[in-house]
């Protein structure tokens, strides 16, 4: 519980903190799913925090964060929310090749996709509304992509990523969870 | 005035389409819902028949395993009856915070009870048939020697299951013995002389060397994993948490270790009135044959059926999928 609200709260903190100037800041969007039926959408604002490019070979290196929100839905089982405040480290080459890797101390909200009932003190049988759980979901990432405005003048940079999560508790320990982001990111303001 | 014909000709309709549907029971069943009990929100899916007005609640094995995740070899039974799969505590799909110090055969029965309840308050008409496998008939045992709650439940089917942890590995322990001289293992041989079950024995008795040999000897060579569609289907089409079949394991080992040596239910099986149908495969070596021909004989005060598959090992309903249900059709019907 105590690691749950640490995210909030830095997520918190990033939102506070992201709202001060839009200079170099980007929109996320991609597809977010476990399969392709566990399916769903993430959205984030990212916000460089570090930023370097050098000069022998014009490639960006950055530190961004990026509060995150992602929806899924695993059918017959949960819908999830995950909101994240993201810690990323992005390196985009001189051939616009983009590598990305970083580490997300994660909310997860779940709901029961179907009818819930729990049984009461006197063992009778109680229907629970919009019942599921809370739980904290530490996540890493690694993911490539190519920022398409470096040759081909598209205003976005198309990415992949992979993470792998821990959902804290599940049943009697914890339980590692594999996702796919597949998406754009969409600067601002011409960088 | 047109206008006002034409409204409550609507109206009509619509109230005529509404009131059928309140009436008719819908042929095809698909329902989800969940049991919140002492930490655990377990899944129990419903599909099939729903104007068959009978259940088959498949009881799944493990303890861990998962129900959805055999609906691939069930689901022609959906065409004459509802099954309802149920993924017990920290098994399958279930999920929650639980105390492992619930994973007892006591929590076990009593979580079988409130789904039953569910299920009989979902279904007021419906006739509840228990289909268990393996760690599935320990507890069908469990509940159903357990106060009256045999009364909610129409017949037994029971899969390769125990009523009795030293009779098991009693069998268990023969089965190897007999496939080690037939295959000439000294070593096999030799190491299961020198550990003897019996009754005195059974808490302490080194069950996992014999376990060991058995599966070694060919106790059951079938593997889910060799059949590509049934993984596909696990991966894409089933509702289950891909991995947390992988995790479920670690829980169980107060179960391995001191709850299961305990279980003996062999006394109270004259208790039982309700009636039973074994499905054995008879080259298992995980839960032999004899301990289903001993099961019979305890079963005193019912009507008792067996069927034996002569291809299969631990899951018969896996290698002899058409035959097993065929049988489970005759039983219900």
């Amino acid at each position: 519980m105590k690691n749950i609200h640490l995210s909030l709260y830095l997520m918190l903190g990033l939102l506070i903190l992201t709202q001060k100037n839009t200079q170099a800041q980007s929109l996320r969007i991609s597809y977010y799913g476990e399969t392709i039926t566990h399916y769903g959408l993430k959205t984030a604002y990212e916000y460089p925090i570090f930023s370097k490019i050098k000069e022998r070979n014009q490639s960006r290196k950055m530190l961004l964060i990026a509060p995150s929100a992602a929806l899924y839905r695993h059918p017959h089982n949960h819908f999830g929310i995950i909101i994240a405040p993201e810690l990323i480290y992005r390196r985009i080459g001189k051939r616009s090749t983009l590598f990305e890797a970083g580490i997300a101390p994660a909310y997860f909200r779940y709901f029961l996709e179907g009818s819930t009932y729990q049984v009461t003190a006197n063992g009778e049988l109680e229907r629970v509304r919009y019942a599921g759980g809370n739980a904290f979901l530490p996540t890493v990432f690694v993911g490539v992509g190519r920022d398409l405005s470096v040759r081909h003048s598209l205003p976005f940079t198309w990415y992949t990523r992979l993470n792998i999560s821990q959902q804290r508790p599940y049943n009697t320990s914890a339980l590692t969870r594999f996702s796919l982001e597949i998406g754009a990111i969409f600067p601002f303001k011409k960088q | 005035m047109k206008t006002i014909h034409k409204l409550f000709t609507s109206l009509a309709i619509i109230l005529i389409l509404v009131s059928c549907k309140d009436q008719d029971v819908e042929p095809t069943e698909e329902k989800t819902l969940f049991l919140r009990h002492k930490g655990a929100d377990m899944p129990v899916w419903v599909h099939g028949n729903a104007q068959s007005n009978k259940i088959v609640l498949y009881l799944h094995g493990g303890p861990g395993d998962c129900a959805m995740c055999y609906r691939y070899y069930f689901k022609e039974l959906e065409n004459d009856m509802m099954v309802a799969y149920w993924d017990q505590r920290v098994a399958g799909a279930s999920s929650g915070k639980v105390d492992s110090g619930t994973l007892r055969y006591n929590q076990f029965s009593e979580d079988a009870f409130y789904v039953v309840k569910l299920l009989k308050q979902q279904y007021p008409n419906a006739q509840i048939y228990l289909l268990a496998h393996s760690f599935g008939v320990e507890l069908a045992w469990q509940f159903l020697t357990t106060n009256n709650n045999q009364q909610m439940i129409s017949g037994l089917m029971a899969v390769n299951g125990i009523f009795s942890y030293y009779r098991w590995l009693y069998h268990v322990r023969e089965w190897a013995l007999r496939e080690a001289k037939k295959q000439n293992n000294a070593e096999a041989e030799r190491e299961l002389l020198a550990n003897p079950v019996t009754p005195e024995n059974t808490a302490t008795v080194n069950w996992e060397l014999i376990y060991r040999w058995m599966h070694k000897l060919g106790g059951n060579p079938v593997s889910l994993y060799d059949d590509k569609k049934y993984l596909a289907n696990y991966a894409f089409a089933s509702p289950n948490t891909a991995l947390a079949q992988f995790t479920h394991s670690k829980a169980y080992s107060y179960y391995g270790e001191v709850e299961s040596r305990l279980f003996e239910k062999g006394a109270l099986l004259k208790n039982i009135r309700i009636p039973v149908r074994l499905f054995w495969g008879i080259k298992d070596g995980i839960v032999p044959v004899e301990v289903g021909r001993e099961t019979q004989q305890l079963l005193t005060n019912t009507s008792v059926s067996t069927v034996e598959f002569s291809q299969s090992w631990h899951e018969p309903f896996i290698t002899e999928t058409r035959e097993f249900n065929n049988a489970v059709r005759s039983f219900v019907k």
